[in-house]
């Protein structure tokens, strides 16, 4: 999908009622959210979600940038960041496989740190630098990670890769030479049912300063 | 990269040399389309309710206020849109048996009254977003009349446990008969008669889910009285004729797009009741429909492998050699049989002797279905347990006897070629499998006990029909047409090497178009490991076709092309044609905690000519990583009291992660019977067959104790050990 074509006024304009009794989304996050950095979470300025049906959907104007793009966003409070890369700003590399936390294939940076991006409101990203698989190519190359993984078949399916990818970003950037344990370590959150863990990790190391392909 | 290594043959010109995935940089940008990826004009989303309630009857449902909400387009449940979903329970488990499926007395409907498990689907909401689609289901009033419910498959046999079908709770055969899958060949009662001692002992085996990482998601829009489909689909092409049958339109008025997908492993073939839906809220809404089941929806609507109990007899005498076999096993099918139900193993062995009944049983549980070598590593690791403690109980190596006990060709059922002795030996040595084993299982001192185990087999190779389309166009590019969508082991790539070697032009000579139903021929579609060896058939005989065409007519010129098309029907001469294997790990238990270590794991496997060894490396790799997720961590546990189930999803099921994935040193030795293209065989599925046995197998040998239950969980070998 192109991002230029991206209008953020065309989603989600409805006057949207939330559910009438289950806990919402954002209130989930909330609750179990806690580890998020104090920063953020003093950035919710909107009230708790109405529990009428008659109620719209509360939303917050955001300023996020993404692969390097600044968007001056509307978006609902109860939006995951996932929702608002694939929905409004048309990024879809970005993949929802549990939408709760399990298995990473939605990982994006958030000031350079990987984060589950279904598990992250978007308004938390107010401020924030995000990057996603479509912003780890550049000058219209790939980046020696991606590379490696394509040289070392690191994807099989490919649902998870965009996740691994970013792990393995966030990793190279801290430690440019990473061992395979390393790299174990530093992606043990991003799962793989195609079990290509192998050709991930070889993929990872070879990428790094050190690394033979 | 770890190098496969390879014994056998020389590399073709394309064929046989490591090869980077033809999309491998979409894949690796973003770029790649998925179905949840696609976003079409006036799309609108959906949503299905699903039953909280093991077993349960209908007795209203009142969707008004669900109609209500702002944003909500449609409501629909059994009684508007009784639509049965052939593929999603048929007589015998025969998925591809249009008569058969005509036939089926238990129908499923894509929504049923009585729901049968706990996520079964009661009705479905078409609503301009997610999350009015989210709020309406809410809105939806049922109720239900609750019924009494059973999981356990012998239960479900007994007298008095509750009817999942008026008939009771066996799954009815081919013939609609309510009798067990039985093979005998033989006499067992001389067979057993013939030995000197007789063994016996029980297995049981979990509910392990696909757990593909791409949810069950479908997005259906018409024009006119013609349905586009895009889907995650192993088969378009038996996705289109299912669909078509089960909305009564022709073939040609369903097209399915299915080209990238976020794996499968069996549960995407055929159509899916998502399909069915989506087509149908967007018949009603005229409006394209995205429906998307959550991670949970999709452990309890689609399907995973089928938890067995398996009871095994077998006879043998003083010298090692097996007499009789026989095995009575129950296989938990959920309250709809979607597939067969099968328990293999028995058939690696020469033993002229041998009994196998198979009940597969209804339950109230979620539906199971085809996950990677359907039939395969749950039977294969009950049978090898059984004659792993035979062997050491008669003082024998496991490895010594299995080469005098499994299955050789003979004048009566003659191989193409047979590699069985090969690559269990050429294992054995690469292991270093005597320096490994322990001669008494369970010596080692201390709490850290290591052992190792092993396990072999064979797996159908033979060919059959697909087809292929080859264009040339004067500028000398090729295009290859095949009908196959690329689920992960790398179809396309394959696809497009045979046809380059086939072509003798290099692969970037060769586009692929792939995975849509409006553009690309019949093929079997990416399960039971056909792809390459019968599609990839047809592809080298289309392009036979072609080169002959470009030898009588010269290369094309101007905006001429000229087109090679094949359809061939290819056979084997009546000989057996398989591929072979044999795995070896090294485990280690730490008794104290009941954990499980794998610290070797040497797969060698006869897959005929490899393709793209790269491909084809990760394949064995990534299967014998979730064979060794089954065999210690995997299951979907209920709760007995109320049936609800209690593990599903990738935390709960505790799936491995880069933490727990130990190296898989993977060889191939390759061998060119004369069939199959270039002399390939099969490799998707064998790679999984053998890892719970071997997993099993090692775990016995380091311990001493038999774990007679998968997953080999920390509760149970705790138990064991301490026991």
């Amino acid at each position: 999908m192109n991002s230029d074509s991206f209008d953020p006024a065309a989603d989600g304009q409805a006057v949207e009622p939330d559910a009438p009794e289950s806990p919402s989304r954002r209130e989930f996050l909330e609750t179990t959210g806690a580890t998020v950095a104090a920063s953020t979470v003093a950035s919710f300025a909107t009230p708790a979600m109405a529990q009428s049906t008659e109620a719209a959907a509360p939303r917050t104007a955001i300023s996020v940038s993404v692969n390097g793009v600044r968007h001056e966003i509307e978006v609902e409070d109860r939006w995951t960041l996932a929702e608002m890369l694939r929905d409004s700003i048309g990024l879809t590399g970005t993949k929802i496989g549990c939408d709760r936390s399990e298995c990473g294939a939605c990982t994006v940076l958030m000031n350079g740190e990987p984060v589950y991006s279904c598990s992250q409101l978007a308004v938390w990203a107010d401020g924030a630098e995000i990057r996603t698989v479509e912003g780890l190519a550049q000058n219209g190359g790939l980046s020696p990670l991606q590379q490696s993984f394509v040289d070392n078949n690191a994807p099989q399916c490919g649902f998870c890769t965009p996740g691994q990818l970013m792990s393995a970003t966030a990793l190279l950037e801290a430690n440019p030479s990473p061992t395979a344990v390393e790299a174990r370590a530093a992606l043990v959150g991003n799962l793989c049912r195609c079990s290509n863990y192998n050709a991930i990790v070889e993929a990872v190391v070879a990428a790094g300063e050190g690394g033979v392909a | 990269m770890t190098q496969p290594t390879r014994i056998g043959l020389e590399p073709l010109q394309t064929i046989g040399n490591d090869t980077p995935r033809i999309d491998a940089v979409e894949r690796v940008t973003g770029a790649a389309q998925y179905t949840r990826d696609f976003k079409l004009p006036g799309m609108v989303y959906a949503r299905v309710l699903r039953s909280p309630h093991p077993h349960a009857r209908i007795r209203s449902i009142d969707v008004s206020a669900a109609l209500a909400l702002p944003g909500v387009l449609d409501v629909i449940t059994n009684e508007t849109s009784p639509i049965v979903w052939g593929a999603g329970c048929v007589s015998g488990g025969r998925q591809y048996n249009d008569p058969i499926k005509d036939a089926t007395i238990h129908r499923r409907y894509i929504f049923n009254n009585p729901v049968r498990c706990v996520g079964d689907s009661v009705a479905a909401v078409a609503a301009t977003d997610r999350n009015i689609a989210e709020a309406a289901l809410e809105l939806i009033e049922v109720e239900y009349e609750e019924l009494p419910f059973v999981l356990e498959p012998e239960e479900a046999l007994a007298d008095d446990a509750p009817r999942i079908w008026p008939e009771g709770n066996m799954c009815p055969d081919t013939r609609n008969e309510f009798e067990p899958m039985t093979s005998r060949i033989g006499d067992m009662e001389a067979g057993f008669a013939e030995a000197d001692r007789v063994f016996e002992q029980r297995y049981e085996t979990g509910f392990v889910h696909n757990a593909q990482m791409e949810p069950r998601c479908a997005l259906a829009t018409w024009e006119g009285d013609k349905l586009t489909l895009y889907t995650p689909s192993q088969g378009i092409s038996n996705c289109r004729h299912d669909t078509a049958r089960d909305l009564g339109l022709q073939d040609h008025q369903v097209r399915i797009v299915s080209q990238y997908m976020g794996g499968g492993f069996g549960n995407k073939n055929q159509n899916q009741d998502a399909d069915l839906i989506a087509a149908e809220l967007s018949r009603r809404t005229d409006r394209p429909v995205m429906l998307e089941y959550s991670r949970r929806e999709d452990w309890l609507g689609v399907h995973g492998r089928w938890p067995t109990v398996q009871e095994y007899r077998v006879g043998v005498r003083n010298d090692g050699t097996v007499t009789a076999m026989q095995m009575r096993g129950y296989s938990g099918m959920g309250p709809y049989r979607k597939n067969s139900g099968g328990i293999s193993g028995m058939d690696y062995y020469a033993c002229p002797n041998r009994l196998r009944e198979i009940y597969p049983v209804y339950t109230n549980r979620t539906t199971s279905g085809n996950f990677r070598a359907p039939s395969d590593p749950h039977g294969v690791y009950g049978v090898e347990s059984i004659m792993d403690d035979i062997a050491y109980e008669m003082g024998m190596d496991p490895v010594e006897f299995a080469l005098r006990n499994m299955r050789r060709p003979t004048e009566e059922a003659p191989f193409t070629n047979y590699s069985l002795e090969e690559v269990i030996t050429t294992g054995a040595e690469q292991f270093d499998w005597q320096a490994r084993r322990r001669v008494q299982p369970g010596s080692d001192e201390g709490p850290l006990k290591r052992g190792a185990g092993f396990s072999f087999m064979m797996f159908r190779a033979g060919l059959g029909t697909s087809s292929a389309v080859v264009r040339v166009d004067s500028q000398g590019r090729y295009t290859l047409y095949v009908g196959v969508t690329d689920i992960g082991p790398g179809a396309k790539t394959t696809l497009g090497m045979i046809a380059a070697e086939a072509l003798g032009v290099p692969l970037s000579q060769v586009e692929v178009v792939w995975g849509d139903t409006d553009r690309t021929p019949y093929s079997v579609g990416e399960s039971g490991s056909r792809t390459t060896i019968m599609t990839g058939y047809a592809v080298v005989q289309a392009a036979e076709n072609l080169k002959q065409q470009i030898a009588d007519r010269g290369m094309p010129s101007g905006a001429d092309v000229l087109i090679g098309t094949a359809t061939p029907v290819p056979g084997t001469d009546g000989l057996i044609r398989q591929c072979f294997a044999a795995h070896f790990v090294e485990v280690e238990v730490d008794t104290s905690m009941g954990t499980t270590r794998v610290l070797k794991y040497t797969a060698v496997h006869e897959s005929g000519r490899i393709i793209n060894p790269t491909t084809a490396r990760d394949q064995i790799r990534g299967a014998a990583i979730q064979g060794i997720g089954q065999a210690l961590h995997e299951d979907l546990l209920y709760d007995p009291r109320n049936g609800q189930p209690l593990s599903p999803g990738y935390y709960r099921g505790r799936h491995l992660t880069h933490q727990d994935i130990p190296e898989i040193d993977v060889t191939f030795i390759e061998v060119d019977d004369g069939y199959g293209p270039f002399g390939a065989k099969t490799a998707g599925e064998s790679g999984i067959i053998l890892a719970p046995a071997a997993v099993a197998n090692a775990v016995a040998n380091a311990t001493g104790k038999r774990m007679r239950s998968l997953p080999i969980t920390r509760d149970k070998l705790l138990q064991e050990v301490s026991a």
